[in-house]
């Protein structure tokens, strides 16, 4: 008895009992599930089984349009949002614990609100915004402008612009959070050495700010790829369902969620996912491999 | 800075048009970000179905404004009834939730961190080959094992598959390798076991990491509806965006409830918000190493 | 240090919580059945959202839909079973789903094997999902033998398998008619009751575009439905699916015809591209009611939209049977509609199956139905019933300047009502329609010809 406590507590096996739980969940909710679509992604899936269909799947998608459609917005919006939702946040995270800006505590509150509202509200909300009536407000807005009213969400340049801006207005203040957290665990000492040696605030955020920050920024990119790749439920929202004009909505979820539950086609919706998991593996891999972050553990 | 009494005036002067620039563009910000929900919080004062027809006006009529939408939800009536019975239904699950996973994913990112062993890098691919999988491609699939687990229909089954949250686990990760190891070396001198080091040394200087990941997985749990949507299956275990689709049917949408109790649907995730963002706000400051 | 305590105490907290929590709530539930939520409620005084309907030892069913006023017909239907069959006592539990989240859950669970309800709404589109030859439901072709013959046969035909197994009960025929704002047209002196052919429509609009300054249109088009282009093919005797069992074909004469003839129209001035695709939309709703567009087909379930969204129009709106290309055709065509169905899990099938044929075939049935949601019912043995379509207490039947079962037994005397099937091939055909097809022509101007030549193209890819 003695023993076996003995050695539970010692240092080899503790790591070994702290990782568990995820291993358990990775076996049974993961692994498990995953095969099986790995599996169906080969089959035909109906009420009384399955059948095997070989290849068949992947190569109706090598010829599929829509498919195509999808995997081209997805990756567009991954890129868009890549590009406005880390620097953007960064600066303003920075700025945010920077001493110039007052009254801190409020806007942090503030843009962080809409990340907390739910996804039937928040849909809502821009729907009726962006709606092609002329009683929208930014078709409201247009008429101050001077401006006819724009079926905003009808073309892909206004409705991307209605998407990004509810993207960015949902996520802008959680990534700022993120980066503000990193920011905190920067020691202030290396500040003030930085002071000493004379460094201006611009030399400060190079060499001190933007290295040290690293891991989080690894991090965010890292959700930040995968959130744009998967993304379905903003596009989802603003257009009322999977179905918008000329798809300019349809992103790899979308066409996945279309495919296996609207369509019943499961074992075609499986095979979608697979290459939408191979893309994201192969990013993040790649991404992973060239910040550097596997290196650590390997020495 | 401005602790060096030698700064000249003209860096004083400086200073202030940058603060004043720096807070006047948080300011614009946030009145850009805090417009749709100001327009939807007007727009729960007004009958919904004129908000709903006649969009979000920019002129707004007060003479129009009243409290019918939110009399309406705390009528006790049978709708306000439903109401707040998914918004109990819905705080009791984000709120173990909330406890349950921050504190496997606190664990499994401190063995990950912490310790070097043989499986490390590979366990940690496989936290990121997670991150990786659509939920959708598991939903069948994981859906028939719940069943099987007769766990369906049940708060486990929403619970249990989404506990190691990967991303939680990463972030957990990446914040505690900043931290000194030399603590853990500490804390064996002074005969605490390895499990005691992670809880009485290690979770405490965590803090900020968990004040950030319980606001984020709250709000995940909040506002989850795909999943939790397919495991219940009877209307008074519904959570409350479950419930508040359900008023959008093809027959008649209760624009005055979805509107109003959208609005006040905020507020739980609100207030937990406001709580936790002071603990994220002192940050490493208090942190041990310092103490 | 004091921040260090308070935090400690939280996690403490927190714990206790969560095994409390861990204890009470996630274990206890894990027995999940009536015992558990029975002895639950009443000690807690919880309110029961569940509707559950009938005396506790009756048979026992689990019924979802999507529309909570469903739930509520049924409910009232169960009450009036078991007073007239004290033999056959039932129970059933009600559940409201969103609608795809609804249709999704009944797919899950049918394919896991358990888990579905015993009863189920089915949304039409989502039907051909579940009437394939290894179909999970339960035969109603016993149950509804007594009403098969007054029964309108095409409804019951789109809830079939391809066998002509009948699978579902229809609520509604969801017979398009042609709605019109008679007040506004009158004020402008134009006369619309002698618009027979989709040529005198658009002579109608021109008359509306001078009279009106151009400011009010003579209809608005739809980019997010096939409406008008099911009743351009039911009024040529086409239909773009090919049947229960054919090749999709959208190259069809009566879908040019109508594409050309509204893509004219809206270079003409004559009529506006639906706001957001449909007018059964509150932007739609919001046309209508500012006067904006002066006439619309559309079955005859939208009238409680009339009612729900646009009380205001009561007494102003006028229905008719739609035009025609040439006079004799059809004119109308059955839209949307809901079957419900008993699954392969539900454990006493027939007595669930006569319940279900009972409440929507019969004439207590049909009579809820016509008189609280509003349908225009398949049960055409009643459509001549003075007392059930005529009664004045029926809202609809003074919202409008015509009793709407005047112009169904119009329609119902000259055959005039088409059928389109709803085919497994169906949702990838309206899909690419309304998302890409109508698009192109309507708001890009697109040539008809070009634009049905692409969808043909991408539906032989998918349809195989």
């Amino acid at each position: 008895m003695n023993k076996v406590k003995k050695m539970l507590y010692s240092q080899k096996v503790a790591p070994y009992v702290f990782v568990l739980p995820f291993v358990i969940s990775l076996l049974v909710f993961w692994l498990y599930p995953l095969i099986s679509g790995i599996v169906m992604s080969f089959q035909d899936i109906s009420f009384g089984g399955s059948q095997w269909v070989g290849l068949k799947h992947y190569q109706k998608l090598a010829s599929d349009k829509f498919f195509k459609t999808a995997v081209f917005n997805s990756v567009e919006y991954m890129l868009l949002t890549l590009l406005l939702l880390i620097p953007i946040p960064m600066m303003l995270a920075v700025l945010m614990e920077s001493r110039l800006t007052k009254a801190k505590g409020v806007w942090k509150v503030i843009m962080y609100i809409p990340a907390l509202t739910s996804v039937v509200i928040s849909g809502m909300l821009f729907r009726l915004m962006f709606s092609e009536g002329d009683n929208g407000q930014m078709n409201q807005l247009m008429h101050l402008l001077g401006n006819a009213s724009i079926p905003w969400l009808k073309a892909k340049t206004t409705g991307w612009i209605a998407l990004l801006l509810l993207c960015m207005w949902r996520w802008t203040g959680v990534n700022m959070l993120y980066f503000i957290s990193g920011l905190k665990s920067i020691d202030t000492s290396l500040y003030e050495s930085a002071d000493i040696d004379g460094a201006n605030a611009k030399q400060k955020f190079w060499y001190v700010t933007l290295p040290l920050l690293k891991p989080t920024t690894i991090y965010v990119i890292t959700i930040s790829v995968y959130a744009g790749l998967s993304m379905f439920l903003e596009s989802f929202m603003l257009w009322n369902g999977n179905s918008s004009p000329k798809n300019i909505g349809l992103t790899i979820v979308g066409y996945l969620y279309k495919r296996g539950i609207e369509k019943n086609d499961m074992g075609y919706a499986c095979a979608v996912g697979m290459v939408l998991l191979v893309i994201a593996l192969a990013i993040n891999v790649v991404q992973l491999v060239a910040t550097g972050t596997f290196k650590k553990e390997e020495k | 800075m401005a602790k060096t009494a030698a700064q000249p005036k003209t860096m004083e002067s400086n200073h202030k048009v940058a603060s004043v620039l720096s807070t006047g563009l948080f300011a614009i910000l946030c009145v850009l970000i805090a417009f749709p929900l100001l327009a939807g919080f007007f727009a729960s004062f007004q009958e919904g179905r004129e908000v709903v027809m006649k969009g979000m006006s920019l002129n707004l009529d007060f003479s129009k404004m009243h409290l019918d939408n939110y009399k309406y939800l705390f009528s006790g009536n049978e709708d306000s009834r439903k109401y707040f019975m998914w918004y109990k239904n819905s705080l009791i699950l984000t709120l173990i939730t909330v406890v349950l996973t921050l504190l496997v994913c606190y664990f499994i990112a401190y063995g990950l961190t912490m310790y070097k062993f043989k499986l490390q890098g590979f366990l940690f691919f496989l936290v990121i080959a997670t991150m990786c999988v659509p939920f959708e491609i598991l939903m069948l699939p994981l859906y028939n094992e719940v069943t099987s687990l007769g766990i369906i229909n049940t708060r486990a089954g929403v619970i249990l598959p989404g506990l190691c949250g990967a991303s939680t686990i990463f972030f957990f990760k990446q914040y505690m390798q900043s931290l000194p190891k030399e603590l853990l070396d500490a804390g064996r001198i002074d005969g605490c076991t390895e499990y005691g080091i992670s809880v009485k040394i290690m979770m405490p200087i965590t803090k900020p990491a968990f004040a950030s990941m319980a606001i984020l997985c709250a709000m995940g749990s909040w506002n989850n509806m795909l999943w939790p949507m397919l495991v219940f299956r009877d209307t008074n275990k519904f959570t409350l965006q479950i419930g508040l689709n359900t008023l959008l049917t093809p027959y008649g949408n209760n624009y005055n409830l979805l509107i109003a109790g959208s609005m006040f649907g905020i507020l739980p995730i609100l207030i937990i918000y406001l709580i936790f963002q002071r603990y994220l706000i002192d940050g490493m400051t208090s942190g041990a190493v310092k103490g | 240090m004091k921040r260090r305590k308070l935090f400690a105490l939280f996690m403490t907290a927190a714990m206790a919580v969560s095994s409390m929590g861990m204890a009470v709530n996630v274990f206890a539930e894990e027995d999940t059945t009536e015992e558990a939520a029975e002895s639950e409620e009443p000690a807690e005084g919880e309110p029961t959202a569940v509707t559950t309907v009938g005396p506790d030892d009756g048979t026992k069913y689990e019924m979802w839909s999507f529309v909570d006023l469903h739930n509520e017909f049924y409910g009232k239907m169960v009450e009036k079973w078991n007073e007239e069959n004290p033999d056959k006592q039932i129970q059933i539990t009600f559940s409201t789903y969103p609608y795809s989240d609804m249709h999704n859950k009944l797919m899950m669970s049918l394919q896991a094997g358990s888990g579905a309800p015993d009863l189920c709404d089915i949304e039409i589109g989502q039907f051909p999902n579940y009437s394939g030859d290894d179909s999970p439901l339960y035969s109603m072709n016993d149950a509804l033998a007594p009403y098969e013959d007054t029964m309108v046969q095409s409804r019951l035909d789109v809830y079939s398998k391809a066998d002509g197994t009948r699978l579902g009960v229809p609520f509604h025929v969801g017979a398009t008619v042609m709605y019109w704002n008679a007040d506004l047209l009158e004020s402008y002196g134009l006369d619309y009751k002698s618009v027979k052919t989709w040529d005198d429509y658009t002579k109608l609009g021109e008359e509306l575009k001078e009279a009106s300054n151009g400011e009010v249109y003579l209809t608005s088009v739809d980019t997010g439905g096939v409406d008008w282009m099911w009743l351009a093919m039911a009024e040529n005797g086409e239909d773009w699916t090919g049947g229960p069992d054919g090749t999709v074909n959208v190259q069809l004469d009566s879908v040019k015809e109508m594409l050309t003839m509204q893509q004219n129209w809206l270079n003409d001035g004559i009529a506006m591209v639906s706001t957001d695709g449909h007018v059964d939309l509150e932007a739609g709703f919001s046309n209508i009611m500012d006067g904006k567009i002066a006439s619309f087909p559309k079955a005859m379930w939208y009238m409680s939209r009339f009612k729900d969204y646009m009380p205001e129009m009561e007494g102003k709106y006028d229905i008719t049977t739609c035009p025609v290309f040439e006079e004799g055709q059809k004119c109308s065509v059955g839209i949307g509609g809901t079957g419900t169905v008993v699954t392969n899990q539900c454990e006493n099938p027939e007595l669930a199956a006569e319940w279900l044929a009972w409440a929507k075939c019969s004439e207590e049935g049909e009579n809820l139905i016509w008189n609280e949601l509003g349908f225009d019912v398949c049960n055409t043995a009643l459509w001549s019933d003075e007392a059930f379509a005529y009664d004045e207490s029926n809202t609809y039947n003074t919202f409008f300047r015509v009793k709407p079962y005047e112009v169904l037994n119009e329609l119902a005397e000259n055959d005039a009502i088409g059928t389109i099937y709803t085919t497994k091939n169906s949702p990838t055909l309206n899909d690419y329609m309304c998302t890409t097809t109508l698009n192109n022509v309507l708001e890009d101007g697109m040539d008809v010809e070009e634009a049905l030549q692409d969808a043909q193209d991408y539906l032989d890819f998918e349809c195989e």
